[in-house]
């Protein structure tokens, strides 16, 4: 059993800048947990604080109880892959995996058995005598990863591990990795940008942005539940589009005016508008490209928008229709036999039921809250 | 224009590396072929005849105690001072690229004495010698310090230690470049491994700086092995030519005592000496050369 706790924690640089603030996580054994975000969003930071690489400026981070945050990483039982995996260049594949055994004073033939045993989970047996720059970007990952495994640690910690293989052998390793931890059931704590890695490994997922935690949960959970625009925007891809719409209260209904487009928006989400007085305030209607669809013959349903079309990019599987709706962005997410193409002025139907409300001013989700 | 035609070829290199082809071999080349050829003759190094002798003045040289002698106070001299110039400039270079504040300023400091050329920096150091230490000595013991520079094996501390003072700055500027090749990453790896700084240094750090290594300790051998500006400013070779290393010896030989032939076959000896060391540190550094 390994869990992990992460209360109040801030990172400040002596320079001043608040890189990470307030940031409180429970992780509990064998999660694979996702810290996602742009660039600078203070995750790797978060990372190494929890790798005892960054000190912690407030805040207590604890394993299994264990206060951390002035125990030496050496002394806390975690692993971590690197971004540029760090491997030992005059090592070789063997010595690598088998070097932090080594510093434990662990029997040669122990060292051995382990290396050789994780070798063959990760299909390195025959690369255990070459050293790391004779290696491909992909085998190269695995020994950072094999590196890890032999230590049996912990708590795995991986700083975008897959960031510098291509695009093919990324999905390869993904796929890997994810096996992995179904067979090590190992507490995994995983920092990527890639929006995608954090849905398909993550059983939780942590968005941050400026060194604040957005939201905190499952990967379905974020994708359908955002609670603000920014998680919306980052979690799917393509992005969920945005767009303004005017609030009009109207009786018992409630309808949304997208340019000269009205919606009617449906029983079970009219009455936050109501309840919060949003009748003819602005709001931000969310809707991910795969809820809009072919809206020919829907017009006078309350449930379509006016769309200029100005890219179609086929996909194989499924077309991008990229266009503009009421002067904004939009992204369209449709079937090949759909015959809508670039000139085109489309009537996109919208699936009401999966539509997102946010505040214009707070940028909240008015629809669900965590 | 054919570009794969060998004028073509001849005519790009001329105008890139003429100029320079040209003026290596005008102030290197043909002096070294012309000393060659001086080795081979009696020539006193002033008059016109250059009567040809043979190999007279090689058998000389190997037969000149003297020269033997210089050499290996040479190679004594080397030793003690490769030792130490390396030694410093390591912990040196470790301190200014540890982050210890004012680093920069340390970094300039240190290499501030490789600036002062060799003969300055002898008289300065002969200076300190004779005089500062000797003033300071007496006026704890009441008069009866003597100049280091004046014992055979006290001249030989001075000339190692001035050349230490010399070259250690200089040196550690590779060792700093070959700090700082070595990824952070790598040494966080390392920690997170379990190594303690000293492991990570042992284990990582050093090995992946080999070819600073290397390199370092080849050119300050070789440095070592020609010294003679120090060695003529700071002791002149005395006491009782105590301290007369070889590039000195060889300079007596050719110009004070005018066996120019005899002279220039000991520098060609001393050139092959320095030319092994260089071949080896060549090919010491291919062997082990490791992508960080």
């Amino acid at each position: 059993m390994s869990s992990l706790s992460l209360k109040h924690i801030e990172k400040i640089y002596p320079n001043g800048f608040h890189a990470v603030q307030d940031f409180n996580l429970e992780v509990e054994d064998k999660e694979f947990i996702i810290f996602v975000g742009p660039s600078g969003c203070g995750k790797s930071t978060t990372l190494r604080m929890i790798a005892g690489l960054e000190d912690i400026s407030d805040g207590e981070f604890l394993i299994d109880g264990v206060k951390m945050n002035d125990v030496e990483p050496k002394d806390r039982d975690i692993a971590m892959v690197f971004q540029s995996y760090a491997l030992y260049p005059h090592m070789t594949v063997r010595d690598n995996m088998g070097f932090a055994l080594k510093l434990r004073n662990v029997p040669k033939d122990e060292i051995d058995a382990k290396v050789n045993e994780v070798a063959k989970i990760l299909d390195l047996e025959k690369l255990l005598d070459r050293k790391p720059k004779a290696l491909s970007g992909g085998q190269r990952q695995r020994v950072a990863m094999g590196r890890a495994i032999v230590r049996n640690p912990k708590v795995f910690l991986m700083d975008e591990p897959l960031s510098n293989l291509d695009a093919k052998l990324r999905v390869q390793m993904r796929t890997e990795i994810a096996k992995l931890h179904e067979r090590l059931g190992t507490t995994i704590i995983y920092v990527t940008h890639d929006q995608t890695e954090a849905m398909t490994l993550g059983t939780r997922i942590v968005v941050m942005k400026d060194g604040i935690v957005q939201q905190i949960n499952t990967p379905e959970h974020l994708y359908n539940k955002p609670c603000n625009l920014f998680v919306a925007g980052f979690i799917g891809s393509p992005q969920m589009n945005f767009l303004d719409a005017v609030v009009e209260v109207k009786g018992s209904d409630v309808f949304l005016h997208v340019g000269d487009d009205v919606l009617k928006v449906p029983d079970n989400k009219k009455q936050v508008l109501i309840d919060g007085g949003y009748d003819g305030k602005v709001v931000v209607l969310g809707v991910r490209p795969e809820y809009f669809g072919d809206g020919r013959g829907l017009e006078d349903q309350f449930c379509t928008l006016k769309c200029k079309i100005e890219v179609r990019e086929l996909l194989g599987a499924e077309v991008f229709l990229y266009g503009d709706i009421n002067g904004k962005q939009c992204t369209a997410r449709v079937a090949p036999e759909v015959d809508l193409v670039h000139g085109m002025l489309a009537t996109y139907s919208v699936n009401m039921d999966k539509i997102q409300l946010f505040d214009k001013e707070t940028e909240l989700n008015l629809l669900y809250h965590d | 224009m054919k570009r794969n035609t060998f004028s073509y070829k001849v005519k790009q290199y001329l105008m890139f590396g003429g100029v320079g082809t040209f003026l290596f071999c005008a102030v290197v080349i043909v002096p070294f072929i012309y000393g060659i050829y001086l080795t081979f003759t009696s020539w006193d190094g002033v008059s016109r005849d250059k009567p040809l002798v043979g190999f007279a003045n090689y058998a000389a040289a190997f037969k000149d105690a003297d020269f033997w002698m210089a050499m290996g106070r040479t190679v004594i001299y080397s030793v003690f001072a490769v030792v130490f110039i390396n030694i410093l400039a390591f912990a040196m270079a470790y301190l200014v690229t540890s982050g210890v504040k004012g680093q920069n300023f340390f970094r300039a400091g240190f290499f501030v004495p490789n600036l002062i050329g060799g003969i300055v920096l002898g008289y300065i150091w002969k200076f300190v010698f004779n005089r500062a230490f000797v003033a300071i000595g007496n006026a704890i013991t009441g008069g009866t310090t003597t100049s280091l520079l004046a014992t055979p094996r006290g001249a030989m501390f001075c000339l190692i230690f001035a050349s230490v003072w010399q070259y250690a700055g200089y040196m550690m500027l590779i060792y700093v470049a070959g700090f700082m090749s070595v990824s952070d990453s790598l040494k966080e790896a390392a920690m997170i491994d379990g190594c303690t700084p000293a492991q990570a240094m042992r284990n990582v750090t050093i090995p992946l700086m080999r070819s600073s290594f290397v390199q370092c300790i080849f050119l300050s051998i070789t440095r070592c092995f020609v010294i003679y500006d120090v060695n003529l400013s700071l002791t002149k070779g005395e006491p009782f030519g105590e301290s007369v290393m070889a590039a000195m010896h060889v300079y007596n030989t050719a110009f004070t005592y005018k066996r120019y032939g005899q002279g220039q076959a000991e520098a060609l000896i001393l050139f092959i000496v320095c030319a092994i060391i260089g071949v080896t540190q060549e090919w010491i550094g291919k062997k082990g050369e490791v992508e960080a």
